[in-house]
């Protein structure tokens, strides 16, 4: 059974968190193979958001991530873009709501 | 341990591999595409973890197993993924079992021990 990641990253990965304790080498497998699948899987489906052909662009991913529950993991990850000037429009908004109700942070 | 976070970064030649297995012959995945892709596998397996992590603690184990990985795909949503990785996971059983039978027939049992990569982790 073969496996295209390398399973000494994907431990250091599973291991980067203090709550991870042991991991055979069955279970690293099965993540190996996990994470495979899903890396394809989201590259399929956002493939076949994209409109123009032959193109995946980052905002295919952060639409996809928009859209689907099973991915909101990722939303601070793959956030949407936006501009400049949609930002700064936003952040006028918030100190105008922020007097009355005030957003926390 | 990990000293550096690029540590935790997959390797790019390895993700652009997965990716033109994945997407049909001519598909073109911008750099920025490629690197949150990336961004996303590691997310993904930190998430995995911590999800199957504490379906093992449920069961007051520490360690946690292939059940585990699977029941929490179910519980993440990816169902989908569960049929193939059961299929996987029995052939990789299989191939173990295998090894582990020929070794016995050897009987020059001599075992690596497990290598510790970078025991100067601070």
């Amino acid at each position: 059974m073969e496996t295209e990641l390398p399973h000494t990253r994907i431990r250091a990965i599973m291991k980067s968190s203090v709550d991870t304790g042991q991991v055979t080498n069955e279970v690293l497998f099965l993540m190996t193979k996990s994470t495979e699948m899903f890396l394809k899987h989201f590259a399929k489906e956002s493939y076949q958001h994209a409109k123009k052909p032959n193109n995946l662009t980052y905002n295919h991913l952060a639409d996809l991530v928009q859209e689907n529950d099973n991915l909101a993991f990722l939303l601070q990850i793959i956030p949407q873009k936006i501009k400049v000037k949609e930002f700064k429009a936003l952040l006028e908004q918030g100190d105008e709501s922020s007097e009355s109700s005030s957003d926390s942070e | 341990m990990v000293e550096r976070i690029e540590d935790l970064n997959l390797p790019n030649a390895v993700i652009t591999r997965l990716l033109k297995d994945a997407l049909p012959d001519g598909a073109n995945v911008s750099k920025e595409a490629r690197s949150a892709i990336a961004r996303a596998a590691s997310v993904f397996v930190i998430f995995l973890t911590s999800t199957s992590t504490s379906l093992a603690r449920k069961q007051n184990h520490k360690t946690i197993t292939a059940t585990n990985i699977l029941d929490a795909l179910k519980q993440l949503e990816f169902e989908s993924f569960i049929d193939p990785l059961t299929k996987d996971l029995e052939a990789y059983r299989k191939v173990v079992k295998d090894k582990k039978d020929k070794a016995k027939k050897d009987t020059s049992g001599t075992e690596n021990g497990t290598e510790k990569e970078s025991e100067n982790a601070a």
